[in-house]
């Protein structure tokens, strides 16, 4: 080739390369559209189902379930779900899929939903009219419906009046053996138990789980499909009510207006107070707290009042454990019985078997880290802003009991089988009102420590809470939030802190503080503990002394001094 | 080649290559006990420091710099931008927000076991002691290779002198000779900072640990990072979240470069001597070249 050819060919190539870097770098991203987000109020669905079809071709379609439920409130949902063996609605689409794989699913979706569409002649057909660009981006986020024992309690209440009182009405478990879910009073679980799909199970459930995972039962479809079945029933029972009986039953008790919201020529529908149907009554977002469902009577399920936990074979003593006390503390029996509703021994046994996952008993009721453990759960409570002050300064139950105290453990293990006594409330010793502080004074004055007002705050806070009460049986136990290493039966009188903490750093003890550090730590690390306002910082406890603070140290490092004070030449010395 | 220049260039070879290897500087293995004494350092525990800057004002005062204002109303508005040390601040707290909430920072020189700056200073300014102080001395020239050399940013220039130093926490090196604490040490009211031999305050750190495995993480930060520091930190949450980094490695940087350097002065004997027995074997086949072609000359005649 030529010279010159090589020339003109370079030169062409460099040319392309500095345009198209050009317009790279000049070049601007198109801006992303606007994420929506659509409620539970909306009541739309996102049709994108990308566990079939992996990365969409066509943006996703957002279905309007609002406008296609009222266009065929008198056919009901049989229109588009299918049914079952049972009679029962399966609320998925669509109805029948001829095939496998994902092909199959999308000629099911566009066969039911365009076929409609053009006998109806309303709605669209054609590709884009479906699948919005627009929409590409649209989030439907719905809010997990809770069903908590207010709720629980209200079925059970309702059901009773209908007759129906057995629990085999919703609760059912599935027989290995026979291969088909049956009945069985007395051993009755929550849905989650064996639906939900995600959480893994021991091996007592696993196997029930298996099933229904090929079944593709989870909790949202079990849920939709046990819970709306009744509540549409009912719902068309309400709606063919006569009008007069209607009124009758409702007019002592309502306005006029609670139900003829718009005018008297409609009525809201029986599902705005009774069995809902619509997504936003179950799905509110609105989850009730503990507190709220303090006094909702939980479930009959045989348990005791007070339950004897006496393990066979153990070294320890039986614990008297006041479980009708302990069930008003919690949202949901899961939080203690995290598997099934049995008592924790059946799994966990003395050495630890596979179905506790090994964990042995001891560790299942003490381990300080668990959720599920009685010691777990009462190291959480003691962790709040009321507790903190003194409790996040004192180890964890099991290595407290490294060094065991008598008292540590017998406040539970007393072998008594009768009622677990509540101790007495506390109620503040004779102390001394006020302390002066003045060993360390001479930036600062002496601080004036408020020492009775501060038990009677710790007293007050202790005696408001029952598990605060039974675990401070004696005022001691609240003493020694501060007064550390305290031991009543050695003592005459409650030490100072200087008579352990020295004035200077303790070059032998690193772990045991310079006095200074021992107050500022001990007082301003429980008052951040308890997220005080006030007394967090210098001048609220100790007035700044009347000279001022003093030069802090005395030895300086003469060399490096020396370097530092020389002026020579200092040509320029910014601000 | 005959075998006498054969075994002249084998001598040579070997005797440069020890020679080599004689000048070359001694490697200093920082160690935990040099000379018999061991490394002194200082546990900064984040878990306790309360941002009060009482470690700020004392080291100004001990070191002669100008002293920072450390009341309520300054330290607010201080505390809001991460600080850099400085010619003038020795050490800074710089405050992190976090998962676990608001963490101080004391920021200062880490006194690492082999320091990059020692390494790395040219004439020896910069000294790594036995008790494992490391200090800067006036014979710096201030070529900043030690700024350059030192992963955590910490010796700063005196741009604004004429004749400028470089300025960086010392450990308080003259009051460690008088027996005495570091100042910062000596004035924490939370006792946050620990002084002690490594060996002490790494073992007070593990204790920690070990007993509040929930309030701490398990990792002292300097025990080994660029190869073990003397200032060692513990703390709550990851020290990503506290402004250390992540990627700093166990290797003591001067080793990155070591390698090389113990090699430059066995190069630079050798090469010479190498190039010298090439030369001579060149201009020996030459000679040979030209002894036969004249011999050629002879038997055909010519001349």
């Amino acid at each position: 080739m030529s010279k010159k050819i090589l020339f003109v060919l370079i030169s062409v190539i460099y040319i392309i390369l500095i345009a198209s870097g050009l317009t790279l770098v000049y070049s601007v991203g198109n801006p992303e559209p606007a994420r929506q987000v659509l409620t539970a109020e909306d009541n739309k669905i996102s049709i994108a189902r990308t566990e079939i079809f992996g990365k969409l071709q066509r943006p996703q379609v957002i279905f309007d379930h609002k406008k296609h439920e009222e266009a065929y409130k008198q056919e009901g949902c049989v229109t588009c779900h299918p049914m079952n063996e049972n009679k029962e609605i399966v609320f998925t689409f669509p109805k029948k899929i001829e095939g496998e794989g994902a092909t199959a699913v999308m000629k099911a979706f566009h066969d039911e939903c365009i076929e409609c569409h053009k006998k109806e002649k309303k709605g669209p057909v054609t590709c884009n009219n479906c699948h919005i660009k627009d929409l590409a981006n649209v989030e439907v986020d719905i809010p997990r419906a809770a069903f908590d024992f207010a709720d629980h309690n209200k079925h059970v209440k309702i059901m009773s009046k209908f007759g129906k009182d057995d629990c085999g009405q919703c609760h059912h478990t599935f027989d290995l053996q026979e291969q088909k879910l049956i009945k069985r009073h007395g051993s009755e679980e929550s849905c989650a138990s064996c639906h939900d799909l995600d959480r893994k199970k021991g091996p007592q459930l696993a196997a029930i789980t298996k099933v229904a995972a090929e079944k593709g039962l989870s909790t949202r479809r079990v849920s939709h499909q046990g819970c709306l079945n009744c509540h549409v029933e009912y719902q068309q029972k309400y709606r063919q009510m006569n009008k007069e009986d209607v009124h009758e039953i409702h007019q002592e008790k309502m306005g006029c207006n609670d139900c003829h919201v718009s005018g008297f020529k409609q009525a809201v529908s029986c599902s705005e107070c009774h069995v809902p149907t619509e997504c936003s009554k179950c799905h509110t977002g609105k989850y009730r707290t503990v507190a709220e469902l303090k006094n909702t009577p939980r479930p009959h399920r045989g348990q005791n009042d007070i339950a004897f936990i006496d393990i066979e074979n153990s070294s320890m003593k039986g614990v008297p454990f006041n479980h009708r006390a302990h069930q008003a503390n919690t949202g949901s029996c899961r939080l203690c019985h995290h598997e099934t509703l049995q008592a924790c021994k059946e799994c966990h046994s003395l050495t630890g078997k596979p179905e506790g996952n090994g964990i042995n008993i001891a560790n299942a009721y003490h381990r300080v880290q668990s959720e599920q453990s009685c010691a777990g759960c009462h190291n959480k409570i003691t962790s709040e802003k009321e507790c903190a002050g003194c409790h996040y300064y004192i180890s964890g139950m099991d290595v407290e009991t490294m060094n065991p105290k008598k008292n540590t453990c017998a406040v539970c293990h007393s072998g008594r089988k009768d009622q677990s006594s509540m101790p007495k409330p506390l109620s503040t010793p004779a102390v001394r009102e006020e302390i002066e502080i003045n060993v360390l004074a001479r930036d600062y004055k002496a601080a004036k420590f408020p020492h009775r007002d501060i038990i009677d705050n710790l007293v007050m806070i202790s005696n408001s809470s029952r598990l605060a009460t039974y675990f401070h049986r004696d005022i001691q136990t609240l003493c020694r939030g501060c007064h550390h290493q305290s031991n009543s039966a050695a003592e005459m009188r409650i030490p100072q802190c200087r008579n352990c903490h020295m004035v200077a750093d303790d070059r032998m003890n690193l772990n045991r503080t310079k006095l200074l550090s021992a107050y500022h730590r001990q007082c301003l690390g429980c008052h951040e503990k308890m997220e005080m306002t006030q007394a967090r910082k210098c001048l609220e406890c100790h007035e700044a002394s009347a000279g001022g603070a003093a030069e802090i140290v005395q030895f300086r490092n003469e060399s490096v001094v020396k370097q530092n004070t020389t002026t020579m030449l200092n040509v320029w010395r910014p601000k | 080649m005959d075998r006498r220049t054969f075994l002249k260039i084998m001598g040579t070879g070997v005797a440069s290559a020890t020679a080599g290897n004689l000048l070359a500087p001694g490697r200093s293995e920082a160690g935990e006990r040099l000379d018999g004494k061991e490394f002194y350092g200082i546990l900064v525990d984040t878990t306790r420091c309360i941002g009060c800057r009482l470690c700020e004002k004392a080291c100004a005062e001990v070191n002669g710099l100008p002293v920072p204002d450390i009341s309520e109303s300054a330290n607010q508005t201080v505390l809001e931008s991460v600080r850099h040390t400085t010619d003038k601040q020795y050490t800074v707290t710089n405050k992190y927000e976090t998962t676990k909430g608001t963490v101080f920072v004391p920021k200062r020189c880490m006194h690492c076991n082999h320091p990059g700056c020692v390494s790395s200073c040219p004439v020896n300014a910069m000294k790594k002691r036995p008790t494992g102080h490391v200090t800067w001395d006036s014979n710096c020239i201030g070529c900043r290779l030690c700024m350059v050399s030192c992963p955590f940013d910490i010796p700063k220039f005196e741009y604004d002198k004429a004749i400028p130093n470089i300025q960086k926490c010392n450990l308080c090196w003259d009051r460690f000779n008088q027996g005495v604490l570091p100042a910062c040490v000596e004035v924490c009211p939370t006792q946050a900072l620990m002084a002690g031999t490594r060996r002490q305050i790494l073992d007070e750190g593990k204790r920690r640990i070990s007993g509040a495995p929930d309030r701490y993480i398990d990792h002292i930060f300097g025990e080994y990072e660029a190869g073990g520091t003397s200032h060692i930190y513990l703390s709550e949450v990851p020290f990503d979240q506290i402004g250390f980094r992540k990627d700093m490695g166990t290797k003591p940087y001067p080793e990155y470069s070591a390698g090389y350097l113990r090699a430059v002065p066995v190069i630079a004997t050798l090469t010479p001597l190498l190039m010298l027995g090439i030369g001579v074997a060149v201009r020996m086949g030459r000679e040979k070249q030209i002894e036969k072609h004249e011999e050629k000359q002879d038997a055909k005649g010519k001349h």
